[in-house]
């Protein structure tokens, strides 16, 4: 059993590709969200306002992909974003 | 049988299954009853809806529950009650009728259902003893339950239920517990075995439950065993045997438990046919035979205990036996080894008072016959003119000789054992002296036929000697040394080695055989059948030169080869640094004191040919006028020289000498009053004219003291003329020669003067002699209580000697004034002198070398016949010896007192240092128990001291202690020290008494004794201690519950005295719905019977709070319960009911402390509402109640009084110190603030009254453990977010926890992964005041986790520590623990 997760794929009104994640990540699921991520090519709105737990499985998912990457969070998430780095590497806007 | 014979396999659900859904494994049972066909019921489909609730409810409950129902009172029970009570009556039992199913209690329990069924009220009964058949015989059990009735749809009493709670435990846990306490209750330390197996029968007796006959045997030397104590049977009983032959197996079996074996015995047969029954209706089928065991050795002997056969003989029954065999084991040890140390004790101190005795008895009565047989001989040999009267008189006076100095040797071995030996140790040219002591055996050396060298050559610097002494030593070794040399030759030599003077008697005499050489210098010790010129001999001689060299610092050695020779050799060092200050003085004082006579009188007599001429030979000798060789065979009148002209003094003393006198010869009259008054002189010959002191003076002073007012004195004076004659005549000079005169005059003169004044000084001689020989000590006070006057024994005995006379008072053997206690003894006695005609008293007083003496005075005042003053005489006696019995006596009773008052080691160690700090007045007693290793425990009377921190040489003192003998006492200037066995390993005791003082014989036997005393007591003590161990874990194991529910902390401690069990408890349930029940209680008094209360009333609290979790019902309830059981009434109890989720709080106190809530805040709040009376006291009042929130993160603290009363001192005092207690535990877990609540609210000497207390942090820690699997992660993230929201943080807080968490589980996972998949990880969170506490732990056997190779694991470890305040990972050989803590802000 892997941990509640729901990807959906979209677009903003900027035409800008959008991936909402709704649940948790972490070592059981991160792999789902590689492979969403793995599916889109360019620029990407990676929209987390949902996420109400996110760990180093999931931050490792997300850096190889930092560069193209614009981040939507909660505060929540913030301390995770801010120590590992992340933050630095990524456009990240609270929700 | 109506149930289906295959059920276990067949296990077909049936009809009515769901009635019995509550409890899966009863249900299967329940349902293979055929109940159609057996019971009245009929088919669980059609049964009522009231029986089915009812069953549903018996089933789903924890609490031990069994009902019967309908016409046959079909029974049912639960899964409780078939663990605790039904035993192999299950299944058998389901559906039958209850009185078949307990047919053989019937009788108890039938009329008690009837009463249930016929009124519909409800019945209670406290451990109700039942002999219930569950396991294959009628079994002891008790049971506390309750009846209440079950009622139909219509309302009509149909059944009954049965709450019980099986207390078989517990009774018959507390009945073996009273008597293993009693037995270990002796208070008297244990003192002979008769006693203590008394003792023993007495406390076994009063069990005849569990003992209901005991037979203990002990064996004898010959390995038979004896009868020695019995309970519960007649001792002329046939299985009561007296005596047991070694291997006998008839009566009992005696080789298995004379092995160390117990034995189990079936009594059958005719001798066991009338066995006694103890309290049951029938006797014992089996008797257990227990050794009493040994340590290290044999058992004792055996017990042989007749079984209760109403209970098995399981764990616990068998325990109970040998313990009781332990404590009867250990009682016949102790009883053993204080017999055997007493009469150890007592073997020593007879030895040492019978040597004491001996050589005081012999000296003293020695002396007085010899004075009196020695005087006599001298006056005949005067008179008597008889050649062959007056060889005879020769004989009797040589032997008069040796006899004396035997005597004397013995008188200064009694004086160094008493530590009495006066020595006055002067600086001598040793050369000098030893040579001219050697000179005076030359004659009889030379007699031998001997060679005799002397080559005493000139030492650098003075020797400090006793010259009595040293003349003892050379004259001994001489004597020797001649006596076993029959050829060749002896040498005397004097020189320097290694720093030291070093003199050498060698001899070409027979030698000594090496065996023999050890014990050489052994007192009394005489080589046999060795070649001597002589048969006499007491082999003391070499024992007193060892003891005086010794006395000097020095050693003496031997060297010997038997056929050859021996050599002695003294070593001495130079300079007085080594010997006692006050025995020292700075020049030297005069001549040798001429004992040599009766040595040099003895060697001769060993010669051939000398017994028939001795006075012609000597008498030539004399004649010859060889200067060394004084006048033997005569007592040679003394002669003191006092002349500052060293020409004249050598000039005179050869003069006197040739003519047969001993003489001494000084330099001046101050000299020569000092010497005078030391020593009788027969005549002194002085000059006029001298400095400091002139002849006039000297005479004056002679004259004006009435002891020395008769000895003669010859004037010499350069001043010719008549005038100055008179002027010497007048000043009391007894004859005057004016220089130069010739030496034929002078002798005339003094020949003259002497038989005068020995003419005229014959009264006053005998009256010194007698006095003199007096044993007790003499002395005169004149009217101001000045000591005028002494004889011998006084010297002796005090050290004071004439020449200081006279003393005036303050006398200097006074106490020192800081002594303040002795001082004023004799300050009082003084004055009893001074004012009282006669009297008697004892006093302490000091002798001149500082230590302690006790004398009983005895005194009379008397007129001087001459002067008419008023003088007092006085004896007195060394009472030392008995004073110091009697304070031997007296301390080993303090403490005795001392050890049977302590309640625990740590305090009878101390208490005894104490006792013997007083005893010895010293300055701190310390003890080092080398428990573990080198590194010691100390405990002293003065502060906590560390070993690393002692001085070295007292660390090393310690430690060679430890090396040495036990009871063996060691002593050194600074203190004395003994080595004891001790519980928890040697024990080393050192006593500091300071510098250089005396640590005497006396001192040394009371220290053995009382340390033997104290291994004694001090063992007793730690089994004091065990027993307070072993009461408490009873207590406990009554108390339970064996499982706490988490958050909880409890703590129970007896009053330390009297160890008894009491009536305090704290109990928690928990209930169906989830909550939990916490009780803190407190019954009245204590001991056995409140402790029985206790039990009842927790029990019933436990029940009722189990039907009706309602705190302030369950108290009424316990109100009714209460007034009905004796000894209940006026118990106080808090009882509560608490969310363990929310944390809301009910409670309800009867007349209990209010309990203290502590708050994240740092306020405390007091649980004072819901108060009302203790219990039973007005039965049928409605109590309150008061409800509180436990905020997350408070602390609550439930207590009995006992924590926080004190006397003189307001409850709230004791609450406010608890309430700090807890403040400052903010950050500590509840299990371990418990323990310092304890430890910090503990008065000095321990609890005096019994405490329970009971904490609770909220909310309870969260502990999980899962497997590795990273599905888990979701549902423990659930878990521990919710029980976060408990503990009311702020969400960041959360998060961060969460996080953190959720990478430790990570990592524990992938890394378990590897190798165990699915093992198990442990996850524990704890939540204190202003911290959060996670700890996870995987059980799987992976290598050290190395995270940095992993790139996002490794990020995941960074995640963790700037998420918390402190991680700490410990990896280990069976897992890795990861440490969390966040703080709380």
């Amino acid at each position: 059993m892997t941990t509640a997760l729901t990807l959906s794929h979209g677009r903003r009104s900027d035409g800008t590709e959008l991936l909402t994640a709704v649940g948790e990540i972490d070592m059981s699921n991160a792999a789902e969200l590689a492979r969403a991520l793995a599916g889109t090519a360019g620029p990407l709105v990676l929209d987390l306002t949902e996420v109400e737990y996110l760990d180093s499985a999931g931050l490792s998912v997300l850096f190889p992909h930092a560069e193209r990457l614009q981040l939507v969070t909660n505060p929540l998430l913030d301390p995770v974003l801010t120590i590992s780095g992340l933050s630095d590497l990524t456009t990240v806007h609270g929700a | 049988m109506t149930r289906s014979e295959d059920a276990e396999s067949a296990a077909t659900p049936t009809a009515g299954t769901d009635v019995f859904a509550a409890d899966t494994a009863i249900a299967r049972d329940l349902a293979l009853v055929d109940w159609a066909a057996t019971t009245p019921l009929g088919d669980p489909e059609g049964w009522p809806q009231s029986l089915k609730t009812t069953v549903s409810i018996l089933l789903s409950s924890k609490f031990s529950m069994w009902m019967a129902w309908g016409p046959e009172l079909t029974f049912f029970c639960n899964a409780a009650y078939r663990r605790d009570t039904l035993g192999r009556k299950y299944p058998w039992a389901l559906g039958r009728p209850a009185r078949e199913v307990w047919a053989e209690i019937w009788n108890d329990i039938g009329p008690r259902i009837d009463t249930v069924l016929t009124t519909g009220e409800a019945t209670w009964d406290q451990a109700l003893l039942l002999f219930v058949e569950r396991s294959g015989y009628p079994e002891e059990s008790y049971h506390t339950f309750s009846y209440s009735p079950l009622r139909d749809d219509a309302g009509l009493v149909v059944g009954m239920l049965c709450v019980v709670n099986e207390e078989t435990e517990r009774v018959i846990g507390e009945r073996r517990m009273a008597t293993l306490r009693d037995l270990g209750s002796d208070p008297s330390v244990v003192r002979t075995e008769q006693e203590m197996l008394d003792f023993a029968r007495v406390q076994l007796s009063r069990n005849p439950h569990d003992l209901p006959f005991t037979l203990t045997y002990l064996l004898q030397d010959d390995g038979s065993a004896a009868l020695a104590a019995l309970t519960g049977i007649d001792d002329d009983h046939p299985a009561a045997v007296k005596l047991l032959p070694a291997g006998s197996e008839t009566v009992w079996p005696t080789e298995a438990p004379v092995r160390g074996d117990s034995v189990l015995t079936p009594l059958d047969g005719a001798l066991f046919a009338d066995l006694p029954t103890g309290v049951w209706a029938e006797a014992p089928v089996q008797a257990l035979v227990v050794p009493l065991r040994q340590q290290g050795g044999a058992p004792y002997g055996f017990m042989v205990v007749g079984l209760n056969r109403y209970r098995d003989l399981d764990e616990g029954y068998r325990g109970f036996v040998e313990l009781v065999a332990g404590h009867v084991a250990t009682g016949v040890a102790s009883a053993r080894s204080y017999q055997a140390q007493e009469r150890r004790a007592e073997e020593l101190a007879e030895l040492d008072r019978a040597k004491t005795t001996f050589f005081s008895n012999i000296s003293h009565e020695f002396r007085t016959p010899l004075t009196l047989i020695m005087g006599p001989v001298e006056e005949l040999r005067h008179r008597l003119t008889d050649g062959e009267a007056r060889e005879e008189l020769e004989v009797i006076h040589r032997n008069g000789l040796r006899l004396g100095k035997l005597v004397n040797t013995l008188l200064d071995f009694s004086r160094i054992e008493a530590g009495r030996m006066q020595a006055q140790y002067e600086p001598v040219d040793l050369a000098a002296v030893t040579g001219e002591l050697a000179s005076v055996f030359r004659s009889a050396v030379d007699r031998a036929g001997l060679d005799f060298r002397v080559d005493c050559l000139p030492l650098p610097e003075s020797v400090f000697v006793d010259r009595s002494m040293w003349e003892k030593v050379v004259l001994n070794l001489l004597s020797n040394a001649l006596k076993f040399t029959f050829d060749g030759s002896i040498r005397v030599a004097v020189g320097v080695e290694d720093g030291m003077a070093v003199v050498t008697v060698d001899d070409t005499g027979i030698g000594v055989a090496a065996h023999e050489m050890p014990r050489l210098f052994e007192r009394f010790h005489r080589i046999e059948n060795a070649r001597s010129r002589s048969n006499e001999g007491s082999g003391i001689g070499l024992a007193l030169v060892k003891e005086l060299v010794g006395l000097h610092g020095g050693d003496i050695s031997a060297t010997s080869v038997e056929g050859r020779g021996t050599r002695f050799t003294i070593r001495l060092p130079f300079g007085s640094g080594h010997l006692p200050a006050g025995a020292v003085l700075r020049e030297a004082g005069t001549g040798p004191t001429a004992m040599t006579d009766p040595f040099v009188q003895e060697a001769l007599r060993w010669l051939p040919d000398e017994q028939a001429t001795t006075m012609s030979v000597t008498a030539g000798s004399v004649v010859d006028g060889s200067p060394d060789a004084p006048a033997p065979g005569a007592e040679a009148a003394h002669v003191l020289i006092a002349d500052d002209n060293a020409d004249m003094r050598e000039y005179l003393t050869r003069l006197l000498r040739g003519a047969g006198y001993r003489v001494s010869a000084v330099d001046d009259g101050r000299q020569a009053l000092r010497t005078i008054r030391a020593t009788a002189f027969d005549l002194v010959i002085s000059d006029v004219m001298m400095p400091h002191m002139d002849g006039l003076a000297l005479v004056a002073a002679l004259r004006a003291d009435s002891r020395t007012a008769s000895v003669p004195v010859l004037l010499l004076s350069a001043r010719a003329g008549q005038e100055a004659s008179i002027e010497g005549l007048q000043a009391g000079a007894d004859d005057y020669l004016v220089k130069p005169f010739a030496a034929a005059e002078l002798l005339a003169r003094v020949r003259a003067n002497i038989e005068l004044a020995r003419l005229r000084s014959h009264h006053a001689r005998w009256r010194t002699a007698l006095v003199d020989s007096l044993q007790e000590a003499f002395f005169v006070c004149d009217e101001d209580g000045a000591v005028v006057e002494i004889n011998r024994a006084f010297t002796d005995i005090l050290g004071y000697g004439p020449e200081g006379l006279p003393y005036r008072a303050i006398h200097p053997w006074w106490p020192d004034a800081t002594d303040s206690e002795a001082h004023q003894q004799v300050s009082d006695a003084f004055a009893l002198l001074l004012g009282s005609t006669k009297g008697s008293y004892t006093i302490p007083i000091t002798h001149r070398d500082g230590h302690r003496l006790w004398a009983t005075a005895t005194f009379n005042q008397v007129d001087d016949p001459d002067t008419g003053r008023r003088v007092t005489v006085g004896t007195f006696r060394d009472v030392t010896a008995e004073h110091y019995a009697i304070q031997r006596e007296s301390a080993l009773a303090a403490l005795g007192t001392c050890l049977a008052r302590a309640t625990s080691l740590p305090q009878a160690l101390a208490g005894a240092l104490d006792e013997l700090k007083k005893l010895w007045r010293a300055r701190g007693v310390m003890a080092a128990v080398f428990d573990h290793g080198d590194e010691p425990t100390l405990t002293s009377t003065d502060g906590t001291p560390v070993w690393a921190e002692l001085p070295a040489e007292r660390r090393g003192t310690l430690d060679s202690l430890r090396q040495g003998p036990v009871l063996t006492p060691a002593v050194n200037p600074t203190g004395a020290g003994i080595l004891l066995e001790f519980p928890d390993g040697p024990l080393a005791l050192w006593i500091d008494l300071g510098e250089n003082r005396p640590f005497t014989g006396e001192d040394q036997l009371l220290l053995s004794l009382l340390a033997g005393h104290l291994a004694q007591g001090l063992n007793r003590a730690h089994q004091i201690d065990q027993q307070r161990e072993t009461a408490i874990a009873l207590q406990r194991a009554i108390l339970g519950p064996a499982q706490l529910p988490d958050g909880f902390a409890v703590r129970y401690e007896p009053a330390t005295q009297p160890l008894e069990v009491g009536g305090d408890w704290y109990d928690t349930v928990s209930l169906p719905d989830g909550r939990i029940g916490i009780v803190v209680g407190d019954c009245v008094g204590r001991g056995l019977e409140a402790a029985s209360v206790m039990g009842q009333l927790r029990s019933a609290c436990r029940a009722l709070l189990l039907q009706d979790a309602s705190p302030a019902q369950t108290l009424m309830a316990l109100d009714q319960f209460a007034a009905g059981v004796p000894g209940a009434a006026c118990t106080t109890v808090f009882c509560g009911v608490l969310n363990a989720d929310t944390g809301q709080l009910t409670y309800s106190s009867a007349g209990h402390p209010p309990g203290i809530l502590v708050q994240p805040d740092g306020t405390t709040r007091l649980l004072e509402d819901g108060r009302s009376l203790p219990l039973a006291v007005r039965t049928g009042k409605q109590r309150p109640e008061g409800t509180c929130v436990i905020s997350a993160r408070s602390t609550l603290l439930l207590y009995t009084d006992g924590l926080v009363e004190r006397r003189r001192r307001p409850l709230s005092a004791g609450i406010d110190q608890a309430s700090e207690a807890l403040q400052d535990g903010r950050n500590t877990a509840v299990d371990e603030l418990a323990t310092d609540v304890m430890a910090r609210l503990a008065p000095v000497g321990g609890y005096d009254d019994d405490v329970a207390l009971l904490l609770y942090r909220h909310p309870a820690p969260l502990e999980m453990s899962f497997p590795a699997e990273s599905s888990q992660l979701a549902p423990v993230r659930k878990s521990l977010r919710s029980w976060l929201d408990q503990c009311d943080l702020p969400p960041t807080t959360v998060q961060n926890v969460l996080v953190a968490a959720g990478e430790a589980c990570a990592n524990a996972i992938e890394h378990g992964h590897r190798d165990a998949p699915g093992a198990t990880i442990y996850f524990r969170a704890e939540a204190y005041v202003d911290n959060l506490r996670l700890t996870i732990a995987d059980t799987g056997r992976w290598k050290a986790p190395q995270p940095e190779l992993n790139t996002h694991r490794g990020r995941g470890m960074r995640l963790m520590r700037a998420l918390m305040h402190q991680v700490t990972v410990t990896p280990g050989p069976s897992g890795t623990t990861v440490d969390m803590h966040a703080r709380i802000v």
